[in-house]
């Protein structure tokens, strides 16, 4: 009896095993509080930028074709590819560029915050020798982007994979923070998200393309709303 | 061809280069070099002695397609510095090439510089590359700022081609304070979004690395400010910075001049004293 070829099986699928590692996290079970920042939305929700389900998509679908395509997915990227060469010099001096992108200081806390849990999470999960972590444990204030793309690169999943992944995670805690604060109902969060999905491949794809001259933290209501959020009263997130 | 018509063809480039020093008593110009059309004026005192301050001027005035302005100025130990410009830098189309401004700030150990210059106004078709790097030595303070208007709205002059790439660059013994860097094309959509710039053609920004930031000083800078949505306060470790976006940079002008009053005499010891240039 011949076997047939597994017809459900295409060359680019992705291996089971780095599936796994790109579901966990991407996962807002991942302990590393992204729930309890905004960044930015809680104030735009306050002053009336964003009310309704079409505010919230243009603000949050502008920022990801905005910084987040041009700014934090290419410097993911370049995390990414020096934890690749396993450059850990080259990678704290990224840490210093990051954070001197930071447009305000609650973004810059938010950073370092969730880049120290991330660390820890590796640190007790039990699947790094202990003197691997030590090359990105090493580094101060080590960022977020910086510790996913070490574990990332550690793990050999494909760049391409790791991008649409973070642009993935960043748009389901925007728009589950949407949710709470315009507040949005289910039903309305799952269009948000099945229509936004697009961008964050387009994302990935402006992230791997762009040349580092045409990177862009540009934008200034954004960073006006973060710093606003600074003294903002009564507030539910950290960000 | 006429001759003037051959210079503009090649690019006009322009370079200027400024040396400080001081001593206990005064500030003074030093070192100047220069060529091409970017020149200062003499030395003012308006203050006392020990603020020089300068004009730099770009008698023609507008900056073209091919065009290239370098600026390099140095402060040293010691030296307490001002510079400004008497009037808007325009930028003209560019008939598909690109113009070029770069300044560079290097501010040694006990000094302070200030880059104090008037709008950008970028027309419509031009494709502007600016950049402000700025170093500082240990404690050397610095406060700068810059006012970009798209377009020239008061005209129906809209900028809806071309592009403008700006970066901001701050530096201390080397390590990066803050970095921001816009890349903007005029055909971008969101350029128009609630996040980047919304409905307004015009956006400033003001940074201030000198002593550390303390609660105090950012609750004073936020006085400042008031209660203008379009514009905040925060800082990065021991940079302060100021943004604003709005359609008339005399509001941005007006709004950091405030804010530059309020925070003078924290990172400069003085009182501030708008340069007579600004009024005119």
């Amino acid at each position: 009896m011949s076997v047939e070829p597994n017809k459900y099986r295409s060359e680019m699928s992705i291996e089971p095993s780095a599936l796994l590692k790109l579901l966990r996290i991407a996962s807002p079970a991942l302990p590393v509080g992204a729930f309890s920042y905004s960044q930015g939305l809680e104030w735009a929700v306050e002053c009336g930028v964003v009310t309704d389900e079409d505010t919230a998509g243009q603000w949050i679908g502008s920022l990801l074709s905005g910084s987040i395509a041009r700014f934090e997915m290419p410097m993911l990227a370049a995390f990414y590819r020096v934890w690749s060469d396993n450059d850990s010099a080259l990678a704290a001096d990224l840490n210093e560029d990051y954070l001197a992108s930071r447009e305000t200081a609650e973004l810059r806390s938010e950073s370092i915050q969730m880049g120290g849990a991330l660390l820890a999470v590796l640190q007790s999960d039990g699947q790094h020798e202990p003197a691997v972590l030590d090359a990105v444990g090493a580094i101060d204030h080590v960022v977020f982007p910086n510790v996913f793309a070490f574990a990332a690169a550690t793990w050999n999943l494909q760049l391409e994979d790791v991008l649409t992944t973070y642009a993935w995670s960043w748009l389901e805690n925007q728009v589950t923070a949407a949710m709470k604060l315009v507040p949005l109902g289910q039903r309305a969060g799952q269009r948000l998200l099945a229509g936004m999905s697009p961008a964050c491949a387009e994302a990935m794809r402006t992230a791997v393309s762009l040349p580092k001259d045409g990177w862009s933290n540009f934008a200034p209501l954004f960073a006006i709303a973060s710093s606003r959020h600074e003294t903002q009263y009564t507030r539910l997130f950290r960000s | 061809m006429k001759p003037v018509e051959a210079l503009h063809a090649a690019g006009w480039r322009a370079v200027l280069e400024l040396g400080f020093r001081a001593d206990d008593e005064r500030t003074w110009l030093a070192r100047r070099r220069h060529s091409g059309p970017l020149v200062v004026q003499r030395s003012f005192y308006p203050e006392d002695a020990r603020l020089c301050q300068m004009v730099i001027v770009h008698p023609p005035g507008g900056i073209a397609g091919g065009d290239g302005l370098e600026i390099k100025i140095s402060s040293e130990e010691r030296a307490s510095v001002q510079l400004t410009t008497p009037g808007a830098g325009k930028w003209y189309r560019g008939f598909g090439r690109s113009a070029q401004q770069t300044v560079g700030i290097a501010v040694a150990s006990g000094a302070m510089c200030e880059w104090l210059p008037q709008e950008n106004i970028v027309f419509d078709g031009a494709a502007a590359q600016m950049s402000l790097q700025v170093d500082l030595a240990d404690d050397a303070a610095f406060c700068g700022w810059d006012f970009t208007c798209l377009g020239r709205p008061q005209s129906d002059q809209y900028f809806v081609s071309g592009c403008l790439r700006q970066v901001i660059d701050i530096r201390r013994n080397g390590r990066p304070l803050f970095r921001e860097q816009a890349c903007i094309d005029a055909t971008d959509p969101f350029r128009a979004a609630p996040s980047c710039l919304a409905d307004n053609c015009s956006y400033g920004s003001m940074l201030v690395a000198g002593k550390q930031v303390s609660d105090d000083v950012i609750e004073a800078a936020r006085d400042a400010l008031g209660d203008n949505a379009n514009a905040a306060v925060t800082r990065l470790e021991e940079v302060l910075i100021a943004r604003w976006v709005g359609n008339s940079v005399e509001e941005g002008r007006n709004l950091f001049t405030g804010l530059w009053s309020a925070l003078r005499p924290w990172y400069a010891d003085r009182i501030a004293v708008p340069p007579r240039i600004w009024a005119t």
